[in-house]
């Protein structure tokens, strides 16, 4: 069974990215939810998750200090992350993947897009 | 210089793809584009832009709108909403719309940063003469209005050069 984070200080972003992968397969999945980045860091080095999937712009810790810390620690930095966020352009996207970031989506997403990132993971 | 599309246009585009995309419902202009909400209905949040240019973005809308989108998103019977999830599901609806518009309104190699979304009290403060307004309603006529305040952002609703 995979183990899946997601981390969005919004419930209902955190409900609607868990609809997305649901719909892609995923229902069987363990999901454990973080309102922010140190809460989802925390998780992360608990349960050592298959997937996180971030937000960018959450209060405490936000996507970007989650990500740095998650490449930086020998236990998690091959952990695939997943940014989804509502301030991405082509020029963070460039940014983010620099640091490390599998992907990254802007809101609203979608279950193709969700699908189509996920592909390699899904095969997996 | 900033580089940026048609300020009026980014916003619509972006309301459209985010009602469509999370609660599968349509807008277009409201028919009468003197409506206001009346200030016992109305529910509203605000966020501030930081960067590339200050400027805040407004959400409101009839609590009526707001009861049916969080009935829609949550998959819920009107009388099992709370008050969280109404307040959430506005906060994310601008949070969402507003970075949309920013990605639709500048070019794209401008980065932005957007601050977190703060729900509204009371009545809508009295609007800057800059201010630019968004009269929407759905297709079942429920009002909702978007606001741009600051002088530095809606200063982007001059053509780019």
């Amino acid at each position: 069974m995979k183990r899946i984070i997601i981390a969005d200080d919004s419930a209902t972003a955190r409900m609607f990215i868990k609809r997305c992968l649901d719909i892609i397969g995923l229902s069987e999945a363990e999901y454990v939810e973080a309102e922010h980045g140190k809460e989802a860091l925390a998780a992360a080095k608990e349960k050592l998750p298959d997937l996180l999937l971030t937000d960018l712009n959450m209060p405490v810790m936000d996507g970007e200090t989650l990500l740095k810390w998650v490449k930086a620690s020998p236990k998690l930095c091959d952990l695939p992350v997943i940014v989804i966020t509502s301030a991405g352009n082509p020029a963070k996207e460039a940014q983010l993947l620099k640091l490390g970031a599998r992907q990254v989506l802007n809101k609203p997403v979608s279950p193709p897009v969700m699908m189509q990132a996920l592909a390699d993971f899904l095969d997996d | 210089m900033i580089e940026h599309k048609p300020l009026y246009q980014a916003m619509q585009q972006a309301v459209s793809q985010t009602l469509e995309n999370m609660a599968f419902m349509e807008v277009m202009e409201h028919f009468d584009p003197d409506y206001e909400i009346p200030a016992e209905q109305l529910a509203w949040t605000s966020l501030l832009i930081s960067d590339p240019v200050q400027g805040e973005v407004r959400l409101a809308m009839t609590k009526t709108l707001l009861e049916k989108l969080t009935a829609a998103i949550f998959a819920l019977e009107p009388e099992e909403i709370s008050q969280a999830q109404m307040d959430d599901i506005l906060h994310e609806l601008l949070n969402t719309i507003a970075g949309l518009f920013m990605t639709n309104l500048l070019a794209d190699n401008q980065t932005f940063q957007l601050g977190l979304p703060e729900a509204g009290e009371g009545e809508l403060p009295e609007l800057e003469e800059s201010a630019v307004v968004w009269k929407l309603m759905t297709a079942d006529e429920d009002p909702l209005q978007l606001f741009a305040v600051g002088v530095p952002l809606v200063a982007l609703n001059k053509p780019a050069e």
